[in-house]
């Protein structure tokens, strides 16, 4: 069925090459139509010339047949007219004598009519015709007599004349004694045997007719006699009248024959039709026609395949560098364009193909780069975050059973990495970025990994997953690779990153959702300082409703869901209440209270922070405004992201709110991370001058966590220093924090800041603290975070222990 | 041709010497001018004179001769009186069939050589037309005339007959004439003194 098709569509034509044969060959059709019309038409004349040529050549064969006979007889009647014993009968003047020898001689030589005049053309005697019937004769003999050659003898006596019906042919010789002395007339009979004679002479039928009326065929050589021939010719036309006789075509012409009377009334004069088969005469044309229209047919059959080829040699390249043409639109720039032969199809074409080749090698090129682009990174040379997503996704398809082959992602991102950019120029970080990726790339040689820079400092692999113990050797493998500090020109940079992992399809099996979930991973072991962290459900701040969740936390703020809460801040030395810090809760109108761990992280990475930040700086100066008319002097602590940092509106906004609220900025202390400030140090920095300015507090959050330099933190506008909880907490038991604890208290006081210690959750702890000199603290200790509202109630009934409870462990606090 | 004028000449000067003499001086010259239709002079035009009307025959004995030399008859016209008896002596090799159909004498010497034994007699007076039946091209004329008056025009057209006077009938003829065309007649009237003159028209053939 197919190649069936395939014949038929090699046999039919494209458009193309149809354009190309039609027209030609119609015009070939048309020339040749022309010349077969020309030639027939030149043949037909040809052959009617031929025929009428033929037919006058008869006529003239006629005449002289007739002259032949005419001289026969002259001859045979000079023959009789000199015989003595004739003559001597013509000289007895006795006319019973002259008749009986005219009669006698007449006979002799087949003479119908033999008559003697005197010299004077009188009739003397008649053999046949009454005198006075010859009477009337008598001038066509004169006439027979007078032409003659030169010599005096008549030859040319083949006068033709009508008696009785008949056609005699009339020859006159004078009978000489020696003188003429008279005439002999002798009249033969023309029978069919001249007619005969003609046709064995000239293929020619014939007819003598006598013009009427009544016309009245005398002789012929037709087999039958044609009511057509007999019909009075039209005087115009003596050649070209087709007759049909025994079933055969003729063409005739008619002569007059001269009987020398030109007036009809006395001898009505003969004429002679001559026919000319026109089917024979055409024969030798027809063949020649048939050849003719055969080598027409022939050339055309030729000229037809012959352009029908050349077309296709024509169309075949151009359908080649069409189908070039849509492989390059489908963007499969892989196939090179044939370039046809120039000698089959012409320069043009073959300058077209390549002009298509140079395209498609252009665009491949092009496209490669923009591939390169696309999909790799310039700098360190690995694949992109968009290649290493679409290899994720390739990766995370189910094969035929439906199955995900397990997977294990991992992320990586370097610990200081902002800071060491600052110090030592983009230039040397960027070099160390790639020094990274070639220790990264090495560890991954042979292995069936994927290496890709995500972004920045952040470094992603994928790998196919064989257990969490055999990912956790790999990246323990990755991680330690980092571990020779990195040789850059005079620096020596001692590196260390942190690394989460997800499995998929465990996890996630969508890429973005499972590179959320690394990320996540990551981020928590850098928070953790653990190096390594596999994603576990509990870090999971982008659950599956992650999407609904941020739709719900907009809604959350629209429909006032959100509460603020307050932990109290007390002076370790006085126990005095001093403030509080501002935390979020979420009263979910169906999961009840969501605690900030579950919706603060991922309102910091969806950046719908800063609405969250706005709503608890409102509320936040409210609540302290409603302190303020209760005539209570506090500070609330609210604590700004690093995206809140990076909001160049944000210090407008809280000055206009504070004037708004007629609240002192004393107030309001804003709490920032290590890690926020490190995102961006420069804008971080900028922003912190600005809320200086503005006399707002400022404190740094969780101190210790992060690798902020002293120095840098020296050039900060803050005012207080958080340590975070988890030196607190492990102060009591581990000496090693506390003596943290102790010098962080030391270098915030040298540098003129507060210190305020969270995690303060005994009361021992709050005893040792204020023995180091800690200022302020927070924790479950003096109060666990409580609405805003009811603030103001716990203050009245707060009640600071006593100094016998604040009593410290004396050893360990001999040993600091 | 020399030869024959000066026969013809000899002949004529012994016509005018016999029958001139004893008619004395009573003869009175006619002077005959032949014309042709155009009204030229007509040379050669045989005129004879019939005195009185009455036929004279010529005396016996009267011989002249018609030979056959180179396939032609020599003189190819003799006139002469009726009576006169010609001889055809053949003096070519060949052999020669002299004929004659003329009505004023039939007669046919088979074919012979040398002289026939017996000289034919032109007993009646008219164009006698001579053949040969072996060449056909021979064609010679004796015009018999019964008057011993006779003659032939010369150059000029012209004849001077001495005749004597008297009512008589000239008869002319010439070769050109018609076939079988017999001498033509006229009265002629002569006086005893004075010259006569007469002119005859002739109907002959123009000269081809």
């Amino acid at each position: 069925m197919s190649t069936a098709k395939a014949r038929e569509s090699a046999w039919r034509l494209s458009g193309l090459e149809r354009r190309i044969v039609l027209p030609f060959l119609l015009l070939l059709l048309l020339v040749q139509g022309v010349s077969l019309m020309l030639v027939n038409g030149a043949i037909g004349q040809s052959a009617t010339r031929s025929i009428d040529s033929d037919l006058q050549t008869g006529h003239r064969v006629f005449t002289r047949l007739l002259e032949q006979r005419a001289e026969r007889l002259s001859e045979a009647a000079m023959l009789l007219a000199s015989d003595f014993g004739f003559r001597s009968a013509v000289s007895s003047r006795d006319v019973a004598t002259l008749s009986d020898a005219l009669e006698n001689h007449g006979r002799r030589i087949g003479a119908s009519l033999v008559i003697y005049t005197d010299p004077a053309w009188h009739p003397v005697a008649s053999t046949g015709l009454s005198i006075d019937r010859v009477a009337a004769l008598l001038p066509v003999a004169r006439m027979a007599s007078m032409a003659g050659p030169a010599g005096g003898v008549s030859v040319q006596g083949g006068r033709l004349t009508l008696i009785d019906g008949r056609v005699y042919q009339l020859v006159a010789v004078p009978v000489k004694a020696p003188r003429t002395v008279g005439w002999v007339l002798m009249g033969f009979v023309l029978d069919r045997s001249v007619l005969q004679q003609l046709a064995a002479i000239t293929d020619l039928r014939g007819a003598v007719l006598f013009n009427g009326p009544p016309t009245r065929t005398l002789l012929s050589t037709f087999t039958q006699a044609s009511d057509a021939l007999m019909a009075p010719t039209p005087e115009a036309v003596l050649c070209g009248r087709e007759l049909r006789e025994a079933d055969r075509r003729w063409r005739s012409c008619e002569f007059a024959l001269d009987t020398g009377l030109s007036d009809g009334r006395t001898m009505p004069p003969l004429r002679l039709v001559l026919a000319h088969a026109v089917d024979e005469a055409l024969a030798p044309f027809e063949r020649l026609q048939l050849t003719l229209l055969l080598l027409t047919l022939v050339g055309v059959v030729v000229f037809a395949v012959g352009s029908a080829v050349m077309a296709r040699r024509l169309s075949r390249p151009i359908r080649g560098l069409r189908q070039a043409a849509e492989r390059l639109s489908r963007a499969d720039y892989d196939t090179p364009v044939r370039v046809p032969d120039e000698r089959l199809v012409g320069d043009e074409l073959a300058q077209l193909a390549r002009a298509f080749e140079s395209t498609r090698q252009a665009v491949q090129h092009r496209e490669h780069t923009i591939g390169r682009l696309a999909y790799w990174d310039t700098l360190t040379e690995l694949p992109n975050r968009a290649q290493f997503v679409d290899v994720l996704h390739r990766r995370l398809q189910p094969d035929a059973a439906g199955v995900v082959a397990p997977l294990a992602v991992m992320m990586l991102d370097l610990d200081r990495f902002k800071h060491v950019n600052d110090v030592l120029g983009h230039r040397l970080g960027d070099r160390l970025l790639r020094a990274v990726a070639q220790r990264l790339a090495a560890g991954c040689r042979g292995a069936d990994m994927v290496l890709a820079r995500l972004s920045g400092d952040e470094f992603g692999l994928l790998l196919a997953s064989h257990g969490v113990e055999h990912a956790c050797t790999v990246a323990r493998a990755l991680l330690a690779s980092l571990d020779e500090p990195m040789q850059l020109d005079d620096h020596m940079i001692d590196l260390s990153a942190s690394l989460g992992i997800a499995f998929a399809p465990d996890h996630a099996t969508e890429p973005e959702a499972l590179l959320g979930l690394v990320e996540v991973a990551m981020y928590a072991a850098k928070r953790r300082q653990l190096g390594l962290l596999v994603y576990d459900t509990s870090m999971d701040t982008r659950s599956s409703a992650s999407l609904s969740l941020l739709s719900e936390l907009r809604r959350a703020i629209e429909r006032q869901e959100l509460r603020l809460y307050v932990q109290p801040k007390v002076d370790l030395k006085t126990g005095r209440v001093l403030g509080g810090e501002a935390l979020v809760r979420w009263l979910h109108p169906q999961r009840g209270l969501v605690p900030p761990m579950q919706f603060i992280p991922f309102a910091e990475q969806t950046g719908f922070i800063r609405q969250i930040t706005v709503w608890m700086l409102e509320t936040g100066v409210q609540a302290l405004q409603r302190w303020q008319d209760a005539g209570l002097v506090m500070k609330l602590s609210i604590n700004l992201s690093t995206r809140d940092l990076l909001d160049p509106e944000l210090t407008d906004r809280v000055g206009r709110l504070l004037d708004r609220h007629r609240v002192s900025a004393a107030r309001l202390c804003l709490e920032i991370t290590e890690s926020a400030i490190m995102d961006d140090p420069a804008r971080a920095l900028q922003t912190l001058q600005k809320l200086h300015e503005l006399g707002v507090h400022l404190s740094i959050d969780d101190f210790g966590t992060g690798y902020s330099s002293l120095a840098y933190l020296k050039r900060l506008p803050v005012d207080e220093l958080k340590i975070d909880r988890s030196f607190v907490t492990n102060m009591e038991r581990d000496l090693d924090d506390a003596r943290i604890v102790q010098s962080t208290i030391g270098l915030a006081h040298n540098l003129g800041l507060t210190v305020v210690a969270e995690g303060v959750e005994t009361d021992k702890a709050w005893a040792l603290l204020a023995r180091l000199g800690c200022d302020e603290g927070q924790g479950y200790g003096i109060g666990r975070p409580m609405p805003s509202e009811e603030f103001l109630g716990w203050v009245r009934h707060w009640q600071a222990p006593s100094n016998e409870a604040l009593h410290v462990d004396t050893d360990f606090a001999q040993m600091l | 041709m020399r030869l024959c004028c000066w026969r013809r000449a000899l002949l004529a000067a012994g016509v005018a010497v016999v029958l001139g003499l004893p008619r004395g001086a009573q003869a009175t010259a006619v002077t005959v001018q032949a014309l042709d239709p155009a009204g030229r002079p007509l040379a050669g035009a045989v005129v004879a004179i019939e005195v009185g009307g009455a036929a004279r025959v010529a005396a016996p004995g009267t011989h002249f001769e018609i030979s056959q030399r180179q396939r032609s008859f020599e003189p190819g016209l003799l006139v002469v009186q009726t009576g006169t008896s010609v001889d055809f002596p053949n003096r070519d090799t060949v052999r020669h069939h002299v004929y004659s159909f003329s009505p004023a004498k039939t007669f046919e010497l088979k074919l012979y050589n040398g002289r026939p034994s017996a000289p034919v007699v032109f007993d009646q007076a008219g164009v006698v037309v001579l053949g040969c039946n072996i060449h056909d091209q021979m064609i010679g004329t004796v015009v018999v005339v019964d008057t011993p008056l006779f003659g032939r025009t010369d150059a000029a057209g012209r004849i001077v007959l001495d005749v004597p006077a008297g009512e008589h009938r000239l008869r002319v003829w010439h070769a050109r004439m018609r076939e079988g065309t017999d001498l033509l007649a006229q009265a002629l009237k002569v006086g005893a003194t004075g010259a006569v003159a007469v002119t005859v028209p002739l109907p002959v053939a123009a000269v081809p």
